[in-house]
């Protein structure tokens, strides 16, 4: 069994495994969000519109075409068909594979050369047409690479991205009998020219997929830069064109549109070598367009999912994916990879084959962001892992954590045995810098055990006096609910009780809503919607019966009580209506500090601390939360400027559960973020999210880093005067 | 209103971006002396492009990969260039101009100056509008390349290492 068609832990282990893979795909990712975002700003300047005007523009073709498909596959295929190409339209791959197949046997081809297409491999036509007796050659550098080793794609565009220049010149040695030296690319890229040239001549086919199929005129267009594609098609005496039905576009305008993004997103050109338009059959040749479903139709009409059929292909969701950087995209997907390989494996092959990557999404949100025709990628991605659950392919110490997670007594127990026993620790001299230490299994080292304080954030909160108001702001005399979020208030209690300090110094007062636990985050991240509602409903009913404003010092809570609750109760309209009751009051910290409960500039001088950075929570960040710019806030309130950090928004890793279910993943993410922590040279590193800041100090303090990690609350409140 | 000088830069701009060169002239005469003094192999000419220059190898149709393959300097001629990305279009409905626009070494594209179009969309509106033209149309914008061993850039695989265009003023 080959590297990329292994059970999904077999893949994850030969990934993590591999020492070459991380920083390869560090230096790919970084050097392509550079000439990306150049080329996003050409375009910007050049269209005097906006990247996010320009991918919903070409959003609404796409979401118009697919709505009406039928109407534009019969208008493409009057055109084509007039134009001397033969249209079919199939149900599956294997019906595609048969076609294929049935066409070759009936005009004796024995040997079709290929270009790039990615629904050839999305139904492994080439092992098929093997078992058929009839040879693929992929004449694509890459795919060709691949095929000689037996792999999948592990990129949309660089699909042997994953292959070192070293094993390039075993295989390709081993292909053409020569010796290859691996320092020298030029020699073995100019190799394929050789290697592959008698194949044009005798092949019977060649076989293309389209990056667009233009219904105006039946004509396909197809984006590539080494030129094979034009040879494929312009030698032997049949083309095939592998296609699925949602690459249709009404017309060569829209072709243009998706130009302006698809070569800027994919490989950061501005337009990709070689825009090959094709209209109908040449003279004395046939064309073959097979126009493909294979769950694409299925996709339209599912609710949550149907919007992922706008993609282009352009791989940038994989690009900007910190999990894909760590693990590859042999395991970070399955034929179809990156964050859309998340999604649409679901409909393309099956809920198995989608299931197994799911636990590495660390819902950063990235993708969304770059995604050239704005798929809400994120929301789909936890759409499938609540299918993955409840097909029942969630891990069964992931359920029982969660169960016991959302029983609030219980999990108010465990964490007070927890700070008991951290208590007992400290006592025998094994807390140190607030972290136990204990040994632990070589895959967990790169984090130390943070040591829970003896008194939660609540408690904290109770038994001191309030703070004296520095200002009068807009909630100055109103009572704030203040929600503390369940982790911050046990393994970060500090930061609870500084946020409440920072809203009474605005002048409003503190009240602790009882029984508060948990918003249901973690189970619904999970997949776990049965679950993540019954949290959810606790905490509805620990906040509900008052007006007051809440405000919370995690960013991550807001996101879910506003995004995923809605979601949550869309079958229970009583339940719906009181959680957007509820979620309508709630406030970041961040923003309630900048908003209501704001605090005047300057006031927060007196100097505490040495310099800082900050780390801004990445799904805040993504979506431009209020709030998510705390670096803004903390140099407003203390005129005190940030050190410069590379990737701020970058996730640190933390990733929920991820962290815990792949650890090998929050450690690679981890370790990006803490050498451009260590690179900014800061005292203290601040963060907005509880979470975020408990996995970045005990990461911090695993690997022995000089700076402290705070959440930006403790940072802004030790700057408080304190009471009298 | 852009001026001829300003799409001619802006094109020549995006051509060098993509790693093809630039050559100004006057007469097709210039480009078969630039072509000719290239190698020391006659240039090959695509059929579209003889009828202008009259000189050079016509490669055999009937065997275009034979007669074209790796032939040092090639000639064709595009119908509009893009000044917005650098790009050529070429018209090659018969698989011999292909050939010659594919496998030679170093490809010369002769464009009119008057046949640059400010952007791509001016590109594929003229496509649109010349319904036979689609039936095998390129945008080429400079030689080939590929990414695809460990990202490195190499310029030249399966197609031209060096491309020029030749602005006809």
């Amino acid at each position: 069994m080959s590297a990329s068609t292994a059970p999904f832990k077999v893949r994850y282990k030969r990934s993590v495994g591999d020492p070459d893979l991380k920083p390869r795909l560090l230096e790919f990712q970084r050097s392509w969000r550079e000439s990306r975002d150049a080329q996003v700003r050409r375009l910007e300047q050049r269209t005097e519109r906006s990247f996010d005007e320009l991918r919903r523009d070409f959003a609404a073709v796409k979401d118009s075409t697919l709505e009406r498909m039928d109407d534009y596959i019969a208008e493409f295929r009057g055109n084509a068909e007039a134009a001397g190409a033969t249209v079919v339209e199939l149900s599956t791959a294997e019906d595609a594979i048969n076609y294929i197949a049935g066409v070759c046997k009936s005009r004796g081809i024995d040997l079709v050369v290929k270009s790039k297409s990615m629904v050839s491999e999305e139904i492994e036509l080439n092992h098929e047409l093997e078992q058929r007796g009839i040879t693929a050659i992929e004449t694509d550098l890459g795919e060709w690479l691949l095929q000689l080793a037996e792999e999948r794609p592990s990129h949309l565009v660089m699909p042997a991205i994953h292959q070192k220049r070293q094993y390039v010149a075993e295989i390709l040695g081993k292909e053409l009998d020569r010796e290859f030296d691996p320092d020298d690319i030029p020699a073995m890229v100019a190799s394929a020219r050789d290697g592959l040239r008698g194949h044009y001549l005798s092949a019977g086919a060649g076989l293309t997929g389209a990056n667009a199929l233009v219904a105006e005129t039946g004509s396909i267009m197809v984006v590539t830069n080494e030129g094979n594609m034009r040879l494929a098609t312009s030698l032997p005496d049949v083309h095939f064109v592998t296609a699925g039905i949602e690459k249709l576009i009404p017309s060569w305008a829209d072709a243009e549109r998706q130009l302006q993004l698809l070569p800027r997103s994919a490989t950061a050109q501005t337009l990709s070598t070689y825009t090959t338009c094709i209209t109908g059959a040449q003279p004395g040749k046939e064309m073959h367009i097979i126009l493909l479903d294979n769950g694409r139709r299925a996709m339209r009409d599912s609710d949550v999912i149907g919007d992922a059929l706008r993609c282009i292909r352009c791989g940038a969701c994989a690009n900007v994916c910190p999990p894909y950087q760590v693990v590859g995209g042999h395991t970070f997907g399955h034929i179809y990879t990156g964050a859309i390989g998340l999604v649409n494996t679901t409909f393309h092959h099956s809920i198995e084959d989608a299931a197994g990557p799911q636990g590495l999404c660390v819902s950063c949100g990235a993708c969304e962001t770059v995604c050239p025709v704005a798929i809400p990628l994120p929301k789909q991605i936890l759409e499938v892992r609540h299918r993955s659950h409840e097909a029942g392919h969630a891990p069964l110490w992931e359920r029982a954590a969660l169960r016991l997670w959302a029983k609030p007594r219980l999990f108010h127990h465990l964490m007070g045995l927890a700070a008991l026993s951290s208590g007992l620790a400290s006592l025998v001299g094994l807390v140190r810098r607030d972290h136990v230490r204990l040994p632990l299994p070589k895959r967990l080292r790169w984090r130390s055990i943070p040591a829970l304080p003896l008194r939660s954030g609540q408690t904290l909160i109770k038994s001191r006096a309030s703070q004296a108001a520095i200002t009068q702001s807009q909630a100055a005399g109103q009572t704030v609910d203040l929600f503390a979020q369940c982790l911050a208030d046990r393994l970060m209690p500090s930061s609870v009780d500084s946020a409440a300090r920072l809203i009474e110094a605005g002048g409003a007062t503190i009240n602790l809503p009882e029984s508060q636990h948990c918003c249901g985050l973690p189970a619904f991240d999970a997949g776990d919607r049965a679950t993540a509602g019954r949290m959810a409903k606790q905490t509805i009913e620990a906040l509900e019966g008052s007006d007051n404003s809440v405000v919370t010092p995690a960013p991550s809570c807001v996101i879910a009580m506003q995004e995923h609750w809605p979601q949550l109760f869309s079958d229970e309209p009583e339940w719906l209506m009181r959680a957007e009751a509820v979620s309508g009051r709630v406030h970041d910290l961040a923003a309630w500090l900048d908003g209501p409960g704001r605090l005047p500039d300057g006031c927060l001088t007196a100097t505490v601390n040495g310099s800082w950075t900050a780390h801004r929570f990445c799904q805040a960040s993504n979506r431009g939360d209020p709030g998510a710019r705390i670096d803004l806030l903390v140099e407003r309130l203390t005129g005190d400027s940030a050190r410069p950090l590379d990737e701020p928004d970058v996730c640190c890793g933390f990733g929920g559960l991820t962290s815990l279910a792949a650890p090998e993943v929050g450690e690679g993410i981890l370790e990006r973020k803490l050498d451009c922590v260590a690179a900014s040279g800061c005292d203290t590193l601040i963060t907005n999210n509880p979470g975020c800041a408990i996995h970045l100090r005990a990461g911090a303090n695993a690997r022995g880093d000089s700076h402290e990690t705070l959440h930006y609350a403790d940072f802004l409140a030790a700057r408080l005067p304190r009471n009298l | 209103m852009t001026t001829t000088t300003d799409r001619t830069a802006s094109f020549a701009e995006g051509l060098e971006a993509a790693q093809g060169e630039l050559l100004s002239c006057r007469l097709w005469e210039e480009i078969w002396r630039y072509a000719d003094s290239l190698s020391d192999e006659t240039p090959v000419v695509a059929p579209a492009a003889y009828e202008q220059l009259q000189r050079g190898d016509l490669p055999d149709a009937s065997d275009p990969l034979r007669s074209i393959a790796d032939r040092a300097v090639g000639i064709t001629v595009a119908t509009l260039a893009v000044a917005e990305t650098g790009s050529v279009l070429l018209l090659e409905p018969a698989p011999v101009d292909r050939a010659v626009s594919l496998l030679t070494r170093h490809l010369i594209v002769a464009v009119a100056e008057a046949d640059i179009v400010d952007e791509l969309s001016d590109g594929f509106r003229w496509l649109a509008e010349q319904p036979r033209a689609a039936a095998y149309a390129t945008f080429v914008t400079g030689p080939s390349r590929t990414a695809d061993i460990e990202r490195s850039l190499t310029i030249g695989v399966q197609g031209p290492s060096r491309m020029t265009v030749a602005v006809l003023g």
